[in-house]
């Protein structure tokens, strides 16, 4: 399955690249040391480095966010291809929304995913055991065909097992993850949704945050960035995967998306019409407070 | 916890409504509890959620947001904008350990003196039991 997709995928990236209809495709490639990596195919001969299997979990849409302005004044904005796995697409579609990203701009190779596994084992990671979609919601073509798995409900069951603690027992918990914490902004730099030039991280003027790389500094970044990441986090896990700390960021991202499901029935990027729920109202709604 | 603490309560009260209610209920010389610092803003739309979880790091141990009442906004809709940014951060605040009796979101119009006391007083009473907020700060070396 993934050999065909992969094979796929390089016939699909020469022949753009070739016709000139793309300046760059950005998918996966194998590193020296075996792993996994982005890659940035500018040459039809280089097609064949991409590589396609169940270890692909990068989002790449982050990638996006340096391609959105002319690499020179006045010159137009160079179309790419990426390759997107449907929770990728998601995190495009919150782009799209946002108007970071022309449409027009992007071609998208979307691929039926069968779920990504975790590091070194051949299980799915638990977000892919969830996952709803497995065919994107949109793309200019896909690869593959879409997968026969039977996805689990989803049950929350890791944000309800913190739930259920006192609320002593939580600040302790995460007390003890943020302080792990060193303030790396790996999870920034790999979430699709955290584009802003300057972020309140590092914002000095005023200076929210402080310099120190100690736990109040660290506790105020990673419940901002959930907050900014409301209704926006498409649960792609990017952040996760990057920390070199192993925090667990998808309880805090996750407890957002179960609340802003509860609360205004939305899920992120789902859906191109409707704006995220923190950037509209209903004047008539109840809710708790 | 013990009885006399008396909790440090920061209160983010918007110009048009509840600031010039909290007016009106010192014109009226209505008592209401000492414990909250009121801070002016334009509106409760412009109160940042950062700016309550930087007052809980900061030594409150307590947050009220207080706005005009709904459809009654100067601005026409940015307490519609705070009460779902608010009703979002009460669950998740209370999620990372601050629990959600210490923060509150109401709306006082600028005539409701004695409901700006009332308020006040109530959510005085609620965050007392709770005791002391210390998480989540420096930590005295
Ligand atoms: S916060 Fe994490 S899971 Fe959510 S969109 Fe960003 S990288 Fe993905
Ligand atoms: S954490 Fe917030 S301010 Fe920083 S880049 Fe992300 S969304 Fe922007
Ligand atoms: S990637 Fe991990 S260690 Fe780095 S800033 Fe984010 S949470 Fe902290």
């Amino acid at each position: 399955m993934s050999e065909s997709i992969q094979t796929a995928l390089r016939t699909r990236a020469r022949e753009l690249l070739e016709l000139g209809e793309v300046s760059c495709v950005i998918g996966y490639e194998r590193s020296p040391r075996g792993r996994v990596r982005p890659a940035f195919i500018y040459e039809p001969a280089d097609a064949d480095r991409l590589v396609w299997d169940n270890t692909c979990h990068h989002n790449l849409m982050v990638y996006l966010h340096d391609r959105k302005t002319p690499p020179r004044r006045g010159e137009e904005v160079p179309r790419v291809a990426v390759v997107a796995k449907p929770c990728d697409v998601r995190a495009l579609n919150v782009l799209l929304h946002e108007g970071q990203i022309a449409r027009e701009k992007v071609f998208v190779i979307g691929v039926a995913c069968a779920g990504m596994c975790e590091e070194g084992t051949e299980e799915l990671q638990a977000r892919c055991r969830r996952c709803r979609e497995r065919v994107p919601i949109f793309y200019d073509a896909l690869v593959g065909e879409p997968p026969k798995v039977t996805a689990v409900d989803e049950d929350w069951a890791d944000v309800v097992e913190l739930e259920g603690m006192s609320a002593a027992e939580r600040l302790a918990f995460w007390t003890r993850e943020f302080d792990r914490c060193i303030r790396c902004y790996a999870c920034r730099q790999a979430c699709p949704g955290c584009y802003c030039f300057e972020c309140m991280a590092e914002q000095v003027d005023p200076l929210w945050v402080g310099i120190a790389i100690e736990l109040p500094e660290k506790a105020f970044f990673h419940v901002m960035r959930a907050y900014h990441l409301a209704g926006r986090c498409v649960e792609c896990n990017a952040c996760e995967l990057a920390c070199p700390m192993h925090i667990p960021l998808s309880l805090l991202n996750r407890k957002i998306a179960k609340e802003v499901e509860a609360l205004f029935g939305y899920r992120a990027g789902g859906d191109p019409q409707t704006p995220p729920p923190l950037a509209t109202f209903r004047k008539d709604e109840e809710l708790p407070l | 916890m013990s009885d006399n603490f008396e909790p440090r309560i920061v209160g983010f009260l918007c110009n048009w409504c509840s600031y010039a209610g909290a007016d009106m209920t010192g014109t009226s010389r209505i008592p209401y509890p000492p414990n909250i610092r009121i801070i002016r803003v334009p509106c409760s739309g412009r109160v940042d959620p950062l700016f309550v979880l930087k007052a809980f790091q900061e030594g409150a141990d307590g947050v009220m947001v207080l706005g005009c009442h709904p459809g009654d906004c100067h601005y026409s809709e940015g307490n519609y904008h705070a009460r779902r940014r608010y009703a979002l951060m009460h669950r998740f605040l209370d999620f990372v350990g601050i629990e959600a009796d210490r923060l509150c979101i109401d709306w006082v119009s600028a005539a409701e003196g004695h409901r700006f006391a009332q308020v006040v007083a109530q959510f005085t009473a609620q965050v007392q039991p709770l005791g002391p907020w210390n998480g989540l700060q420096r930590r005295r070396r």
